[in-house]
């Protein structure tokens, strides 16, 4: 960054992350609550990739009421690129979107497993997300497992490992060694920071890739013309208001 | 649909497996490297849905979008519940998915009937209404005291008239 520009905020610098790898010509999709992902798909159409189907659930006008659909024409494998979060993560790929605590009692219930356990096993690409790299969120082992990465041969999966943005890293899950491995490191945090906010072995490699830095024009371009694509469609427009405000 | 069950692609090595005897894995019949999801027919005893329109036959328009119809053809037994009862509902008519009476066993004349929820055309939501509701159900007691204002011991009159405003802390009638 050499302008006046504010930096990116995690929120900021995780939708312009996910949005470098979206391919042109994608069919992209994400659920509800999906500040993120949104703002990284109308910010890759913006730019490097005009071409994309860009479906948005949560959004008035760009979600085309294709709930149903979305679920057919993945459960068909043509969904190119869907998006997920959780709360935990853990050492086997598996995923958490339902309860922290004991299942049968638990300390919180979590919107669950609709995306985690069908979505996320039958779209081709994945990109997982999380606003916090922690030890509480990368964990040895997930309390309870709404979506697994490794499955029994017969079930049949997508190939490309799925990949995970932190505001600290870049990783992907490989689901031959059944390991992640860091893709890059972002400028200020070093592989130890990652290491010791992973609750799990990493491979990592030495000297590890630094994530290349956010540009002004990604920046200005997600404050601006995406801003106000989102505010002008309903697409989390209070969201867009602040947390996109140039 | 009336199939016994359905392969779905998904959910395989999760704990939503272990803690449901309804799905199960299986190999496909026609195709012995293919391992998938199994579920098993969900079929209600009796399914309530609520429409916008029903005639006296029970062809009715339920909501746009969602699985209404498809719940309804799973049930055995269907009660309609809907703001207005009209003379004739027909295939195509606007505002909603259509379902024949030869789905239906009942239907019952309940306008307001989705409160606190929303009929497209007729009312919004109610979001105050939700989100009392969400809160009270934090705890049991909490649940409890929101079950005795609202629907314990209530008729339908009297909760549809304790939640058109008059008063969120109205005294119960009689």
């Amino acid at each position: 960054m050499t302008s006046a520009q504010r930096p990116p905020s995690t929120e900021e610098l995780i939708a312009i992350l996910m949005s470098r790898d979206i391919r042109d010509w994608e069919t992209c999709a994400c659920g509800a609550l999906s500040m993120m992902p949104a703002a990284s798909m109308l910010l890759a159409e913006a730019t490097h990739a005009p071409h994309i189907e860009v479906i948005i659930l949560g959004s008035d006008e760009l979600s085309g009421n294709l709930g149903k659909d979305i679920h057919f024409l993945s459960q068909r494998g043509k969904l190119d690129l869907f998006y997920h979060s959780a709360v935990q993560f853990d050492a086997e790929g598996n995923f958490n979107l339902h309860v922290l605590g004991d299942p049968d009692a638990p300390d919180r219930r979590l919107p669950g497993g609709y995306g985690s356990g069908l979505i996320s096993y039958t779209a081709k690409r994945i990109f997982f997300y999380r606003t916090e790299h922690s030890l509480r969120t990368f964990v040895p082992k997930v309390d309870f497992i709404s979506g697994a990465s490794v499955t029994p041969a017969g079930v049949k999966r997508a190939p490309e490992p799925f990949r995970l943005y932190t505001p600290m890293a870049i990783l992907s899950f490989d689901r031959e060694a059944g390991r992640y491995i860091v893709e890059s490191v972002h400028e200020g945090f070093t592989a130890d920071d990652v290491r010791e906010n992973t609750g799990f072995e990493l491979d990592i490699a030495d000297p590890c890739p630094v994530t290349p830095p956010v540009s002004d024009e990604e920046l200005g371009m997600l404050r601006g013309e995406v801003r106000d694509r989102m505010i002008e469609t309903g697409t989390y427009s209070q969201w867009a208001e602040t947390a996109l405000a140039p | 649909m009336g199939v016994p069950y359905i392969p779905v692609r998904g959910l395989a090595g999760t704990d939503v497996m272990e803690r449901r005897d309804d799905m199960l894995m299986a190999y496909s019949p026609f195709d012995e490297n293919e391992l998938n999801v199994v579920a098993k027919a969900q079929n209600p005893d009796v399914a309530i849905l609520h429409a916008s329109k029903a005639d006296e036959q029970g062809s009715a328009i339920l909501r746009a979008f969602g699985e209404d119809v498809m719940i309804a053809q799973a049930s055995a037994k269907v009660i309609v519940t809907a703001e207005e009862i009209v003379d004739r509902v027909a295939p195509g008519d606007p505002g909603g998915s259509y379902i024949s009476s030869i789905n239906v066993t009942a239907v019952v004349h309940a306008p307001g009937g989705a409160h606190p929820t929303a009929v497209d055309g007729y009312y919004e939501m109610d979001r105050e209404h939700i989100e009392e509701y969400v809160l009270s159900s934090e705890s049991d007691e909490s649940f409890q005291r929101y079950l005795e204002r609202y629907v314990l011991g209530k008729t339908e009159e009297e909760y549809q008239a304790i939640v058109s405003g008059r008063s969120l802390v109205a005294e119960p009638a009689g």
